[in-house]
């Protein structure tokens, strides 16, 4: 049987932890932790202002597209990225093999400072996805429980 | 890879249109954009050159109630399908959960439909996946043309093989049929992942879903 990888509500709440301390720490805006697939796992921070689904999917094209660019210069790819904007900016860094972290920042405050505890935020939920997938939560439905309906419907 | 977050109930799937180049993948996601709910979709991202192919991929988010006590988050892609952009292919496929194989029906585009299906089945390999093990619907695109190949050429071509899969004719230029797709690699998807774990049309049909513009969208898919 098949079943969906869960983030129990204790998961979900020893990384929001996780990454509440690290905006807290560094005065950033929002941090969003993604797989290489552009799925979200976990988000905290100011979400109202930003589509973080979008976000998400454009961080890990991105993340990805400089992965040649790395091999070119001799590297297996890059650990992060920086993105600079006029007033607000964006940080990704690599987490694990599967993860990768995106930081948005404004003039609050510095990329040095969003690099340096960036590390050891990364390596924190590191840990935690590890442990997870090391006991693997799996989910599955009833087929009662799954509407028959289209899922979408075509408002013409 | 599809993932439950417990604490918002959100479950996220992600399903990617795939193809030859200039195959009508894009103009799925255009008319899907354009005809879904706007409370239940988000933006499209389109990264395409200047003349309007696609570089990158194109992005659509979709919301919708399915499963009991969940939201359920359906993120549509597309795959650039110039032959150029494979390494950017197997890079939005990663984590796929379910396919939409669009194929252009005219006779001269039948060997790149094939060359395009080997590339997929080749591309998700790399994965370490099967086209057997992930949710997928073929659709037979610009049935409106002259010079198309008739269906059970398609088939042969395409589908055949032991384990079919559903097959539609589609003009996603103007929509026929691209929900009914749409909605049944949704379904499969979701009954993939049911303790039955069988869609509830069984076995795929052995020809593909006609279209038929008398007949309302939703109720040409199977019973």
């Amino acid at each position: 049987m098949n079943t969906i990888p869960v983030l129990t509500i204790e998961d979900v709440a020893t990384l929001d932890g996780v990454l509440g301390d690290f905006l807290r720490k560094t005065e950033a805006d929002l941090t969003v932790v993604i797989d290489r697939g552009g799925n979200v796992i976990s988000q905290c921070g100011d979400m109202d202002a930003m589509d973080v689904t979008v976000i998400a999917a454009l961080a890990a094209g991105s993340f990805a597209a400089t992965r040649e660019l790395a091999r070119r210069i001799g590297e297996v790819e890059f650990n992060a990225l920086y993105h600079q904007g006029n007033g607000n900016h964006m940080f990704m860094n690599s987490v694990d093999d599967e993860t990768i972290m995106i930081t948005v920042f404004g003039s609050r405050t510095t990329v040095g400072l969003i690099r340096f505890y960036s590390t050891t935020t990364a390596q924190n939920v590191a840990s935690v996805l590890k442990l997870l997938r090391r006991t693997s939560h799996g989910l599955s439905f009833d087929a009662k429980d799954i509407s028959a309906a289209p899922v979408f419907v075509d408002q013409s | 890879m599809s993932i439950i977050n417990y604490a918002s109930r959100e479950i996220q799937f992600k399903i990617v249109y795939y193809g030859p180049a200039l195959c009508g993948k894009t103009t799925n996601l255009n008319y899907i954009h354009q005809r879904i709910n706007p409370l239940n979709r988000g933006d499209l991202v389109s990264l395409a050159t200047a003349t309007e192919r696609t570089l990158f991929f194109d992005f659509l988010p979709l919301n919708a109630v399915v499963i009991k006590g969940f939201v359920t988050k359906f993120q549509l892609y597309t795959v650039p399908g110039q032959v150029i952009y494979n390494a950017t292919r197997q890079l939005v496929l990663r984590s796929v959960d379910g396919l939409v194989f669009v194929a252009d029906s005219q006779w001269e585009k039948m060997e790149e439909n094939v060359e395009s299906f080997k590339n997929l089945t080749d591309n998700l390999a790399l994965q370490n996946m099967l086209i057997d093990d992930v949710p997928c619907v073929l659709e037979y695109n610009k049935r409106d043309l002259p010079n198309i190949a008739p269906i059970n050429y398609m088939e042969y071509v395409l589908n055949n093989r032991k384990k079919r899969l559903q097959s539609f004719e589609v003009i996603s230029s103007t929509g026929q049929n691209v929900f009914a797709a749409l909605n049944a690699v949704s379904q499969i998807l979701l009954h993939k992942f049911s303790k039955q774990s069988e869609a509830p049309q069984g076995a795929p049909l052995p020809v593909a879903i006609p279209l038929d513009p008398t007949t309302p969208e939703t109720q040409r898919l199977p019973a």
